[in-house]
């Protein structure tokens, strides 16, 4: 796209402010990641977005071996967002290994996977299989709505929490990210779970299970009838459930949920969160992420804010 | 080919049938790069509690003037806010947004000598491009038309200037049927699919490639016509689509070789291949 006159920016304005934030370990240049299976592994939007510059890349949930996802109509537009049902269709960690993460790799990228499985065993056996790749943090998924086995199904409990996530922290030394599910009575009491089992971060929200109906033929719009509510329509909910969280654990928090623009994202820091992940805006706006960075960036300015940093749980009240 | 986010004028916005509107915009970089069977992905102006953006298949466009064209019928609330939409004054700033071209372009044989399109209703805006090509390069174009009337039959001139242009190469007249027998044969337009297939044959001057899109029971059975006839066919096929560019997994689509992308993969894809 070099050279193209109407192109939208691939990079970032520089500014004054000082940007780098550090998640549980994970160090990122600025605060801004991608929300898993939003962005793929980044090649997609290669014309768009220059990988190198946001402060992380999160990568499509991946699992042990290859999984074909769910039957179509996977996905639903729904007042100001969308459900979605795609089932953590993806090819295996082999392939993550093989094509994603050197791809990645070569253009600098820091680089989060996250992890999804079928059982215990099988999240600490991809974390396993990718401890000699070129990985900075996990983020071990236990809040996919739209899997019949693990995903939501442990993250939904305290007690399959810890045990899910001190396995993992067993196999691995790199920065640990959990990501919690909204659709619980008390959010904190899972964000203490992971967080005692040895989480270095706390990710949220997942989706919101939700459901759409086309009346005139009385049928679900979804093959698999439920699925997971993401976009502006969320914000609210993300919103108080990392300001929970905030208060809750002392984890340090990447905050999700609707984030369409800068102002959401400063948003989601007053209330608690170290970094922030952007997921359903990236389909509306190919270059949200890099946007939403530059405007993090002069709200700072705006604000007299010399590092990104004063913002985290800043809410005054 | 690189991918752009263009800022796109609305020029045009005409109903030119029974829920068929036909839009216009200024996407100079998109009309250039472009090959026929690819789509923009539009974010539409003035819809915000609606999000997401909607796959548009390119009917024309003017690499001169730097604009493209999109035929669309009006089938949910997204479609129908646009039809609703006032084409914006030259010195206004554009609302629009197109993600562009995307998608993987038809591909008939480099040495097809006769090629057979068909178009079910608004099926035909992403094969007016490629049937240009086709006429241009001097391969003998056959077109069959197919829609519910004859006023929805809105693509008919344009077919036949174009084919009339070919006629050096052999290009006859596109070959039509509506639903309601209100223009050409009455009925589907399958039939005349199966007759041309048949006559070519015949003739000893048989098709090289099918080009079919339309509703999918339509491009099912013209898939299987092709296919027992010998002759390599692609469908166009359209899905559910959030992110347009291959990531979300969304518009995802049974083939022998497993789940493949509409938006990347496709949306053109080799008929054989697919899992109706």
């Amino acid at each position: 796209m070099a050279g193209i006159e109407n192109a939208l920016p691939l990079t970032t304005a520089p500014t004054n402010v000082r940007m780098a934030v550090n998640l549980g370990g994970l160090a990122m240049k600025n605060p801004v990641t991608t929300a898993s299976g939003t962005f793929a592994a980044g090649r997609e939007y290669g014309d768009f977005v220059d990988v190198a510059s946001l402060g992380a890349i999160t990568t499509k949930g991946v699992s042990l071996n290859g999984w074909e996802g769910n039957a179509s109509p996977r996905i639903a537009e729904t007042p100001s967002g969308m459900l979605n049902s795609i089932g953590l269709q993806n090819p295996g960690v082999a392939h993550l290994k093989e094509v994603d993460l050197p791809w990645l790799h070569a253009r600098a990228a820091t680089t989060i996977v996250n992890v999804s499985g079928h059982s215990f065993d099988e999240y600490v056996r991809v974390i396993e299989a990718l401890e000699d790749a070129p990985v900075d943090a996990y983020e071990v998924n236990i809040s996919c709505p739209n899997v019949d086995a693990g995903g939501m199904t442990i993250g939904t409990c305290a007690t399959s929490v810890e045990a899910v996530v001190s396995r993992c922290r067993a196999a691995t030394k790199r920065p640990l990210i959990v990501k919690l599910t909204p659709n619980v009575t008390d959010v904190t009491e899972i964000a203490r779970a992971a967080a005692s089992a040895g989480a270095d971060a706390l990710s949220l929200i997942n989706t919101l299970m939700g459901m759409a109906i086309d009346a005139e033929r009385r049928r679900p719009k979804l093959a698999r009838g439920v699925g997971g509510l993401s976009g502006p329509a969320v914000k609210p909910v993300a919103l108080r459930m990392v300001w929970e969280c905030h208060k809750a654990v002392d984890v340090p928090l990447l905050g999700m949920g609707g984030i369409a623009n800068a102002t959401d994202a400063v948003e989601f820091m007053l209330a608690g969160a170290t970094a922030v992940a952007v997921g359903t805006a990236n389909f509306v706006n190919p270059c949200a992420t890099v946007e939403i960075i530059d405007g993090m960036a002069q709200y700072c300015e705006r604000h007299g804010v010399k590092d990104v940093n004063e913002l985290i749980g800043a809410l005054e009240w | 080919m690189a991918l752009v986010n263009e800022r796109a004028r609305i020029l045009e916005n005409e109903c030119v049938g029974p829920n068929l509107y036909l839009m216009e915009l200024s996407a100079p970089q998109i009309a250039a790069s472009a090959a026929p069977g690819q789509f923009v992905h539009m974010k539409v102006p003035g819809k915000e509690a609606h999000i997401l953006r909607r796959p548009f298949g390119i009917y024309s466009r003017d690499i001169a003037a730097g604009t493209l064209e999109v035929l669309y019928q009006v089938v949910g609330f997204g479609t129908d806010h646009m039809s609703r939409i006032e084409p914006e004054r030259a010195d206004h700033v554009s609302g629009a947004e197109l993600i562009g071209p995307v998608g993987r372009p038809w591909q008939p044989p480099e040495d097809a000598r006769r090629v057979l399109v068909v178009c079910g209703g608004a099926g035909a805006a992403p094969l007016y491009m490629l049937c240009e090509q086709l006429v241009a390069s001097g391969v003998r174009t056959d077109v069959v038309l197919g829609a519910q009337t004859k006023a929805a039959l809105v693509f008919r001139e344009r077919f036949e200037e174009l084919l009339a242009r070919g006629a050096a190469c052999g290009c006859g007249a596109p070959r039509c049927a509506t639903d309601d027998g209100s223009f050409g044969r009455a009925g589907f337009c399958t039939p005349l699919v199966e007759e041309a297939l048949a006559e070519a044959a015949e003739a000893g001057e048989p098709y090289d490639y099918v080009a079919v899109c339309g509703p999918e029971p339509l491009m099912r059975i013209v898939a299987r016509m092709a296919a027992d006839a010998g002759v390599f066919c692609e469908v166009s096929l359209e899905k559910c689509m959030a992110c347009g560019v291959g990531a979300c997994l969304s518009c995802v689509v049974d083939t022998v070789d497993g789940k493949k992308r509409a938006c990347v993969d496709g949306p053109v894809f080799d008929a054989a291949k697919v899992v109706w």
